[in-house]
């Protein structure tokens, strides 16, 4: 693999217009990548997803050359209908269309390929991956006191053109004070095959909101791994809800700083899985200060040979007196070929804190199946029932009205 | 025998002393195999204990294995490198070169020894009902009961005297839950075990009484490595407790015991542990390092294994008492209470392994951690794809005293069968103002208040020991955390 | 026996209490009334050394300053407080901690240790006189009582503990008829030994059963009116705000 990364960081960046300085950056990155491989089991994090095996076996050879010289049409199909929204379009790992217009002009900043400092990217080597790849770096910055009016869609549409290849998108988010955005991300896949490693990273400043969810619904054999980093300040909040489905192999790990009083964040998550599909959720959430707050809720439902993962650690400094934090995954298991692993961990060094986490994982509860068929319904139904109330739950945890009737239809789910 | 580093003022002993009531050591001459880790010293103890063949051959496999086998690192406690060429593995009072054949001809220190430690062999044989094997350093010292429990079949001796007298069973089941190949420690365990207890109980015989061993290491420099097996035959039951003392050194010293539990049909086992080695000091200098392999095997249909333990002492704690439902219907029970304070750290849990149908297992974990200690509760429950309607519950309670001290719980949860259920829940908080101030108003003062309200925490673990043990235990909960209010 | 000189208190910058003053002579029952949020509870945490207020001003018990005593020293003093919200204490058993809390103060004044056997008999005598039932002391410290079970549970460790200065903190809100004869009758029982009392309540509906010496208005933090039992009556039907 070294000699192909090498060749393909060649000729990547032989024609880029960045500067010397930039490109040895970047240099630093792969060459850390180089050195630390894809991970595997041997790394605690990935006990349960050994990436570089299923790469191998899924895939086989990456290859890391993304051929972005051309722009690709953009089928006005991909929009989501029925709601108004701005837009960010990825074709194959390319950015082909930024579309802002329902905001004003002078409250959003978009700045390409700004200087990110190099000791807080050194997170793991799938991002140091990204950092040596990623072809561009914008930062959007929401100007103080704005509100983004309607949604931003970020597209990651990918089509045939492309397979066995390894793609690397980056977006930083900076919220200045009291502002508040709501970010949806569509996973559109219409390829096969491919390694899709996205890294998101928000700086939330005071009083700032913001809401992101992501969406993982179409069937597609691609392998993706996503590294979110949140930074909070004082009094921010952050929801994010990961609907994990479509994919064959699909891993989110969610990083969250507390840095400042009051701040909070939820993270909500269903993964609904099924023929041979395996996703995971890993969550590192890190309070730091006093009186910060942190809510999470996984819900799995799993059939056919699918297997779910759930890892969250809650992290509680000395000094984050007054912590209240708490987590809880949940998993029904239909067949006997799945398969729910958890990992709920606290680590916990104030003694004024309210920490707890729990987890369940069985199969549907037959009294309840049987008490609904009593009343006439057959046993599909029954099941269908049940998991629709399963899954209502953490659907309602949605704060946002619209985001969650598009979830809700997207997964078939009535009330 | 090397006496206790003497440079100590007095005082500081005093104030030692006063801390930790099992800190004396005894003057009694001691045999010793040379210091280090080699061939010759293995074949030194085995020759000393007249093994047959085939245990020397064991125990020359696991150093072999040991050899190339590498010391885990995972563990959150750190601890500085131990050198085991610097350490002795076989000690025994020089008056045990001939094993005395009854307690009269045992040498009086050790009696007096046993006596200060609360188990006064003698009178033990005829007040308490339970029977107690002793262990001092490396060997045991006696069994009391055995009379009563030879009516009833029951083999209750040292380990030594089982490989001597009961070759078959020993042989058939050594070995047999916790493989010599297993991990470093227990590896190690199996190379130069020296003493340690046997239990066999035959089928259809419920052990009238509570059998027990007390540990002490009392020479310097000296690793303890016990080995511990215990048999329940079909549809018999035994319960069998455990409690450890160690003298007060400065430097630190390696506890490295096996215990392997094998419960056939219908047969139950219940052993309860009460650890209380010395921690080290307030500043955490010296202490044992106690490396404990503990395993169950529920083998047979309708068995039970439960395992309870009251972890206070040791400068490290790092163990899991496990168990392995092989059996259909069988069940694992692990109930622990786990203290840290000043500089003590623990690593404890368990594994729950489920590969019989209808297994049940039940983990009640309760740490709490003060001082500057650290608390870590790292567990397994492992469902398989044949385990079909297995269950698991599991409660971790974490208790902390102050913002210098850390509690983690990290569990593993793995569930491969859909019609299995597994409940974790956890939680961690801290004894609340209001609450100490209610027992405060009633006249108790703060320490007696926090001694009060964490044995409320810990009420579902004590509950699981027998009577004598519960009340022992109880009170070094409260003396444990001396010290760490106000 | 109480005496308090202008006590203020503050938590953070809300003050509570402002130049409260108050003597207590053995013997006497006080009664406190006044409105939801005038500082009743405050005075009684402070009384019985809850830590988290800005004191000043003075308090004597006995001739003692009050400040200088931990919360366990005030009640081996004889100082108790019967709890608005008593608490719940998960694990420990009823029995055991009144006979903990018992014997501390027992010893504390020098006084021998009750054993298991002597102590259950108390506990027997006590529990009969005031109708409470006696299994409910094996459970877990007012775990899964009812809010009047509570309730009774204070005056029964009040009755046991047999102190000097009881202080009630609105002991009758919630509690039915017969359970409000019982609180009297806990009360008016170590009464006759001229011990003393400060109640704290909402309604006169308490002082009919327990005749007090003075009654007392409080009103943001400030003792407003004060007089014999018929203030009380007073009180009942024009309501603290017809009151100058
Ligand atoms: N710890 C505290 N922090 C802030 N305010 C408090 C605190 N304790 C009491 N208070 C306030 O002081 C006032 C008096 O409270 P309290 O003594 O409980 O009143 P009462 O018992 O008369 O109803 C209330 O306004 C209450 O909100
Ligand atoms: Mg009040």
């Amino acid at each position: 693999m070294e000699k192909q990364l090498i060749k393909d960081f060649e000729k990547s960046f032989k024609n880029s217009n960045l500067d010397s300085e930039k490109i040895n950056l970047k240099k630093e990155f792969l060459n850390k990548f180089i050195k630390e491989g894809l991970p595997g089991k041997n790394l605690e994090n990935w006990k349960f997803s050994d990436l570089s095996k299923i790469i191998k076996t899924e895939i086989g050879d990456l290859s890391f050359y993304n051929d972005i010289s051309s722009p690709n049409k953009i089928d006005p199909s991909i929009y989501l209908k029925g709601m108004e929204h701005n837009s960010i379009v990825f074709i194959n790992g390319r950015v082909e269309k930024i579309n802002l217009k329902f905001e004003e002009i002078d409250k959003v900043e978009i700045s390409e390929d700004f200087q990110s400092d190099k000791t807080s990217l050194d997170i793991n080597s799938l991002v140091n991956l990204n950092s040596a790849f990623a072809e561009k770096n914008f930062l959007l910055t929401v100007k103080e006191n704005y509100s983004f009016k309607k949604p931003l869609v970020v597209y990651h549409y990918t089509n045939k053109k492309i397979k066995s290849q390894n793609l690397n998108l980056r977006l930083n988010f900076e919220l200045e004070k009291n502002t508040s955005l709501k970010l949806i991300d569509v996973l559109d896949d219409f390829s096969e095959k491919n390694f899709i490693n996205t890294f998101y990273s928000f700086k939330l400043n005071e009083d700032a909101i913001l809401k992101n969810y992501k969406l993982d619904i179409k069937n597609n054999s691609n392998i993706k791994y996503s590294f979110t980093n949140f930074e909070q300040e004082k009094n921010s909040l952050s929801e994010t809800f990961i609907l994990s489905s479509g994919s064959d192999f699909n891993k989110n790990e969610i990083n969250c700083n507390l840095n400042g009083n009051y701040s909070s964040a939820f993270v909500n998550g269903i993964l609904s899985l099924n023929k041979k599909k395996h996703h995971e959720i890993r969550t590192n959430v890190n309070h730091l200060t006093e009186s910060t707050k942190s809510y999470q809720l996984i819900k799995s439902v799993l059939e056919n040979n699918a297997r779910a993962v759930y890892q969250g650690k809650i992290f509680v400094s000395s000094d984050a007196q007054k912590t209240d934090g708490y987590q809880l995954s949940k998993a029904i298991l239909l067949e006997d070929t799945t398969e729910f692993n958890a990992k709920p961990e606290l680590e916990i060094y104030a003694d004024d804190v309210k920490c707890s986490h729990g987890s369940a994982s069985g199969s549907l509860n037959e009294n309840s199946i049987f008490y609904i068929m009593s009343r006439g319904l057959n046993y599909k139904q029954a099941k269908e029932l049940l998991i629709n109330g399963f899954l209502l739950d953490v659907i309602n945890k949605i704060t946002d009205e619209d985001v969650k009737n598009l979830i809700k239809t997207m997964i078939g789910i009535k009330e | 025998m090397k006496t206790e580093s003497s440079q100590n003022s007095r005082e500081k002993e005093i104030e030692k002393l006063k801390k930790y009531k099992y800190g004396f050591s005894t003057d009694i001459e001691n045999i010793k195999a040379p210091k280090g880790l080699n061939e010759e010293v293995i074949r030194f103890i085995s020759n000393i204990k007249k093994e047959p063949k085939w245990l020397l051959d064991w125990r020359l496999k696991a150093y072999q294995r040991l050899k190339v086998l590498k010391e885990p690192n995972w563990q959150k406690p750190k601890y500085p490198k131990i050198n085991y060429q610097d350490l002795y593995y076989y000690s025994a009072p020089k008056s045990f070169k001939e094993k005395p054949k009854s307690l009269d001809e045992l040498d009086p220190k050790l009696l007096e020894t046993y006596k200060k430690l609360g188990i006064p062999l003698q009178e033990q044989k005829r007040l308490n009902n339970i029977a107690v094997d002793a262990v001092f350093d490396s060997v045991s010292v006696a069994t009391t009961f055995k009379d009563k429990l030879t009516e009833k079949g029951i083999i209750f001796c040292s380990i030594s005297e089982a490989i001597q007298k009961h070759p078959e069973l020993v042989r058939k089941y050594l070995g047999s839950v916790i493989p010599l190949t297993d991990h470093f420690f227990a590896t190690l365990n199996s190379a130069v075990f020296t003493d340690g207890s046997f239990v066999y109980v035959p089928p259809g015989v419920r052990c009238p009484m509570e059998l027990s061993t007390y540990f002490r290491i009392n020479a310097s420099d000296t690793g303890q490595f016990e080995r511990t097996l215990i048999i329940a035959d079909k549809g018999s039951y035994v319960s069998y407790l455990e409690g450890c003392t160690a003298p007060m050194r400065d430097e630190n010293q390696l506890h490295a015991a096996n215990v392997e539990l094998i419960a056939l049909d219908d047969a139950e086992i219940k052993y309860s542990t009460v650890q209380n080695w010395y921690p080290g000091d307030k500043d955490g200098k010296g202490g044992i390092y106690n490396f404990v392999t503990k395993r169950g095997l529920c083998k047979g249909k309708n068995s039970k294994i439960s395992w309870t333990q009251v972890e206070t002492g040791s400068a490290i704690t790092w163990k899991y008492p496990s168990c392995i439902l092989k059996g259909d219907n069988s069940i694992g029970e692990f109930y622990s209470i786990a203290i840290t304070n000043n500089h003590q750290k623990a690593d404890t849990g368990t594994k729950m392994i489920h590969l019989g149908k209808n297994t049940k297992s039940k983990i009640i974990s309760k740490g709490i951690s003060a001082g500057f200690s650290d608390m870590t509760y790292r567990g397994l429950v492992d469902i398989s794809k044949k385990a079909d309607n297995s269950r698991n519950y599991t409660q971790c309670d974490s208790l902390l005293m102050g913002n210098k001290c850390g509690a983690h719980t990290v569990p593993y949860i793995k569930n491969k069968n859909s019609g299995s259920n597994l409940a974790h829940e956890a939680t961690t908080s801290k004894i609340s103002e209001e609450q100490l101030h209610y027992c405060q108003q009633r006249g108790l003062n703060s320490e007696e208040a926090v001694g009060l309200i964490v044995n409320g925490f810990c009420k579902e673990v004590l509950q699981q020991l027998p009577m004598e043990f519960a009340v022992e235990a109880q009170k070094l909960v409260g003396i444990s955390l001396e010290g760490s209010v106000g | 026996m109480l005496k308090i000189n202008n006590l203020n208190a503050k938590v953070g910058e809300k003050s509570i209490l402002n130049d409260f003053s108050l003597d207590i002579k053995p013997g006497e029952v006080h009664a406190i009334m006044g409105p939801n949020g005038s500082g009743k509870s405050t005075l009684s945490n402070i009384l019985s050394g809850k830590k988290g207020y800005d004191v000043s001003g003075e308090i004597k018990f006995e001739g003692i300053d009050l400040f200088s005593l931990e919360t366990e020293e005030r009640a081996h003093k004889g100082i108790f407080l019967a709890f608005q919200y008593p608490l719940e204490i998960p694990g420990v058993n009823t029995n055991i901690f009144l006979k903990t809390s018992l014997n501390a103060i027992r010893k504390a004044r020098g006084e021998n240790e009750l054993d298991a056997l002597e102590f259950l008999k108390l506990v027997k005598q006590k529990s009969k006189e005031l109708k409470f039932d006696e299994e409910k002391l094996n459970r877990q410290l007012n775990v899964g009582f009812s809010g009047g079970e509570k309730k009774k549970n204070e005056i029964l460790q009040m009755s046991i503990l047999n102190p000097k200065l009881s202080i009630l903190d609105e002991t009758d809100s919630g509690l039915d008829i017969d359970a409000l004869k019982t609180v009297a009758q806990g009360v008016n029982a170590l009464r006759k030994k001229n011990n003393s009392f400060l109640i704290i309540t909402h309604y006169q509906r308490l002082l009919d059963y327990i005749k007090p010496d003075h009654v007392h208005v409080l009103m943001n933090g400030k003792i407003t009116k004060s007089g014999g039992p018929d203030l009380a009556l007073e009180l009942e039907k024009k309501g603290y705000e017809g009151l100058n």
